[in-house]
């Protein structure tokens, strides 16, 4: 079993305000216009709870017979302006990853700019479609052959 | 860095799958496992493009609903 940390960066401009945005996020009937499995999934559990320390949950059977799950606790809300949730996703029974994700949002003249920043452990084990590392351990490999070298690391980004 | 420290290195890399490496006498040869570096991005990308759609989705939805717009 093999961890990999990681991080990634959306940057998007939504043609909305941060208010028409945050009220996406919100409610289940809102946020079920557009956070959704293709309809032919069937959706076998579906909590939301959008409170600090509320839980969300989406457990969905999918065509091939695969159930994904996912399960997330809110850690921070401010109205408006950002979410913070943390959020296991399972295959089956397997857990493959547990994630942190800040949602930012701010007006951007009448529009809004959305910031999702993800941190997450991936877990390999089976399931060969998870897999275990990303440029961090590409950062690994070019420090070693930089000390090999007699030369500095580099920072890692 | 001390040869200690480069073995372990290459311990974990090797363990990762991402890089093989064979000992003859006290030369020990690595080399990179290029298809295991080239799935590396995989998984981080799947979970950003998921995330991408995800937000394409929810343009949609502004879109749709821009009449009801409040401020």
């Amino acid at each position: 079993m093999t961890v990999t940390n990681a991080t990634f960066v959306i940057d998007r401009q939504v043609n909305a305000s941060p208010s028409r945005v945050f009220a996406a996020f919100k409610t289940l009937e809102a946020k079920s216009a557009w956070f959704k499995t293709p309809t032919e999934c069937e959706v076998l559990i579906r909590d939301f709870d959008f409170r600090v320390g509320g839980v969300e949950r989406f457990r969905a059977r999918w065509p091939s017979g695969l159930i994904t799950d996912f399960h997330a606790t809110y850690h921070d809300i401010v109205e408006n302006e950002r979410l913070v949730l943390v959020y296991d996703l399972y295959h089956g029974d397997e857990k493959l990853s547990v994630s942190l994700q800040t949602i930012e949002i701010r007006a951007e003249g009448d529009k809004t700019r959305l910031l999702h920043t993800e941190q997450g452990s991936y877990f390999s084990g089976g399931l060969e479609a998870v897999q275990g590392r990303e440029h961090g351990t590409g950062w690994h490999v070019d420090n070693l052959v930089a000390n090999l070298e007699g030369r500095e690391g580099r920072a890692f980004s | 860095m001390t040869l200690s420290a480069v073995t372990q290195h290459l311990k974990v890399l090797e363990q990762a799958g991402l890089i093989k490496s064979s000992k003859v006498g006290r030369v020990r040869t690595c080399s990179l496992e290029a298809a295991a570096m080239a799935r590396i991005e995989q998984w981080i990308a799947q979970h950003k493009l998921f995330w991408e759609r995800q937000y394409d989705q929810l343009d949609a939805y502004m879109a749709q609903t821009s009449h009801e717009g409040t401020e």
